[in-house]
């Protein structure tokens, strides 16, 4: 199987294509406590462009990813960010993590406007790329963290539980989702109970005790964590262990899989601290086979699971079979695809941007068709929910059954 | 000996005086420092919640509060910025930096106040916090709590650059007082025992003697005019002192 992942210093040409390939760049979380959501992104794009290319590739080129590793720190970011741009003159960027990163990530784009260089699907469901004055440089294919937090608050309203506090991330990413939070409780004429924070990077083993504790103090009916999976274990942990038993919802980004296997693993009473839990997710469940992307999706996970970057890890990894992290990183992959195919034989930045906008209706194979617009550059609308049963992530029918 | 006590008192007398420059200057240095670095440091706080203040308008007026947060954390990674935290005007938090959350301290009470404050936040520190209003505060304020704790080290890191030279000053000092002194007390501890041996008859002209009689300081003054007494009571010596040369001083003092 050919590396997908470029090993020379600079992309094909100084357009980032060529007659044999086309480069994208990529700045994610392979390394510290977040490093599970880059690297099953990128193992997720991967399964589907090593498809492509093993098919041909798009119009006879290959698509190959430049990956640098930011540990979801702002300024590796914005350091990598700079090479893809200036040394490696890639042709788009594609698949970056986080919305600390991401925010500070912007301004560059704006900055070096006149190479349109655009950010595709971004893995953060945050405002700052979906609003001016940086929405004309990146295109999203997920529901923003606005519809995440709108929908549970919606929900939990719905069922009663308006007392609603929040435990977040004290970043940018944070702020994102409280700032969700705060106003759809609004619209239900709700305000925040109470709000406790972490600092970026907390590891499992850390305790939360003391967010716990202020939370619970204002007596909760329900808690939406803004934060990625290492924490919001921690927390779901100490929450069951110090007594709030109240449901615990988690936002897409967490990354639902490593978060489930953090919080169960050598736990004897594990559906006692999963219970309660539910996460929102931007993409359906890949357990569901019904859906036609879901069945290739597992289809090309198994048939190529891809390495993670090599150069880039620090750690041993062991790869989740399916997340729905890489189940993201493959639909975006997808659109991606589809976005150069659109773009035709002679691909050129500068066409970029009306290629997208030229896609509608289309199926990604999940039963939500894609369309783009100016006004609209964001794919999917959709957000799902999940909650724990036997071991696994399965969609949430009933609210008012499970949490009433 | 009664030499050396009369040293001793001068040197002691020099101990003291310089001791006292010492102490007073550096008295005068820890205000002076103190007071500089306060004030410097204040300054640069409000700068930075000015700056904050300033680019929050189009923020919180047009953007998501993400934005505010991404925008107040880059400044939080300057040294000395312990926390940051914007409030809009009814005094609601919209951004800030404390984990696990802001102290009660802050929280409750909070008037929207920009006068600068020092804060006490048990189990975190002391600070130094300045504000700066938002849209002349009509969209909130901002407020930077500079940590005192780093503030004082810079003072006591400066204080003690200034203590430490000028003690090196005393005591490099006091050593080259003691040095002068042995300087002085030498050729005085020699006319003594020039002296001594004039009142037994026994400086017979030796070299050391030579030495002293051809000072032309007041040593050699004083040995020539001991020399003189001493030969006055043998009036066949008393030429031989007069030939030495004539002595301006010394002639006053003979009357001559």
């Amino acid at each position: 199987m050919a590396p997908l992942t470029t090993t020379t210093s600079k992309a094909a040409s100084d357009s980032g294509a060529d007659g044999q390939q086309i480069v994208l760049g990529m700045s994610a979380a392979f390394s510290g406590p977040t490093r599970g959501l880059g690297i099953e992104l990128y193992r997720g794009a991967s399964a589907y462009f090593e498809h492509v290319n093993s098919s041909g590739g798009v119009h006879g080129r290959k698509i190959a990813l430049k990956t640098y590793d930011d540990g979801y720190q702002p300024d590796p970011s914005v350091q990598n960010t700079m090479t893809l741009m200036l040394e490696d003159r890639v042709f788009a960027l594609f698949g970056y993590v986080g919305t600390p990163t991401v925010t500070r990530v912007l301004p560059m784009l704006k900055k070096f406007q006149d190479q349109t260089v655009y950010l595709f699907f971004p893995f953060t469901g945050a405002q700052p790329q979906r609003e001016p004055p940086y929405s004309d440089f990146a295109f999203n294919l997920r529901a923003s963290y606005r519809q995440e937090t709108a929908g549970l608050v919606d929900n939990f309203v719905s069922i009663g539980r308006k007392r609603i506090a929040v435990f977040y991330q004290a970043d940018a990413y944070g702020r994102s989702g409280w700032e969700g939070v705060r106003r759809a409780l609004r619209e239900h004429g709700e305000k925040i109970v109470s709000e406790a924070t972490y600092r970026r990077g907390q590891r499992f083993e850390s305790t939360m005790g003391r967010q716990v504790e202020i939370l619970k103090a204002a007596n909760p009916d329900a808690v939406i964590c803004i934060g990625a999976y290492a924490a919001c274990a921690a927390f779901l942990r100490d929450a069951v262990d110090l007594g709030l038993q109240v449901p615990v919802a988690n936002l897409s980004f967490v990354g639902s899989e490593s978060l489930l296997q953090l919080i169960t693993e050598s736990r004897p009473d594990r559906d006692r601290y999963t219970d309660l839990l539910v996460n929102s997710q931007v993409v359906p469940s890949y357990e569901d086979a019904r859906i036609p992307a879901i069945r290739e999706y597992r289809q090309l996970m198994l048939r190529y699971n891809p390495d993670p970057p090599q150069d880039l890890l620090e750690q041993a990894y062991s790869p989740l079979p399916q997340s729905f992290v890489s189940l993201e990183g493959f639909l975006d992959a997808k659109m991606m695809v589809k976005i150069l195919d659109v773009l035709g034989e002679n691909p050129d930045r500068t066409n970029l941007e009306s290629a997208v906008f030229s896609i509608q209706d289309y199926d990604l194979g999940i039963g939500e068709l894609v369309s783009f617009a100016p006004d609209r550059r964001q794919g999917l609308q959709t957000v799902y929910y999940t909650i724990v049963d036997a071991g696994r992530f399965v969609p949430l029918d009933d609210w008012k059954r499970r949490f009433a | 000996m009664s030499l050396q006590r009369l040293f001793q008192k001068t040197l002691f007398g020099i101990f003291f005086l310089f001791g006292m420059i010492g102490v007073a200057t550096s008295v005068l240095c820890i205000r002076t420092v103190d007071s500089y670095l306060s004030r410097e440091y204040e300054a640069n706080s409000k700068g930075i919640a000015k700056t904050i203040a300033d680019a929050s308008v189009d923020i919180i007026l047009n953007r998501d509060l993400s934005v505010l947060q991404s925008l107040i954390d880059q400044f939080v990674e300057i040294q000395g910025i312990s926390y940051i935290y914007i409030t809009d005007e009814t005094g609601e938090f919209l951004a800030h930096t404390f984990v696990p959350g802001v102290p009660e301290e802050i929280r409750i009470g909070y008037t929207g106040s920009t006068e600068t404050v020092e804060r006490r936040l048990p189990g975190i520190g002391d600070f130094v916090e300045v504000s700066s209003p938002i849209l002349a505060g009509i969209s909130g304020n901002v407020h930077v709590g500079m940590d005192m704790g780093l503030l004082s080290l810079r003072i006591q890191g400066a204080i003690g650059q200034q203590v430490y030279l000028i003690t090196s000053i005393f005591v490099g000092g006091v050593f080259a007082a003691i040095w002068l002194m042995g300087l002085a007390a030498k050729p005085i501890a020699q006319l003594l025992s020039y002296a001594v041996k004039l009142a037994g008859g026994r400086a017979d002209g030796d070299d050391r003697s030579e030495k002293l009689l051809a000072r032309d300081d007041e040593v050699g003054h004083l040995a020539r005019l001991f020399l003189y007494f001493s030969e006055a009571k043998d009036p066949n010596r008393i030429e031989r002192a007069t030939a030495a040369g004539p002595d301006p001083d010394m002639s006053g003092a003979l009357g001559g």
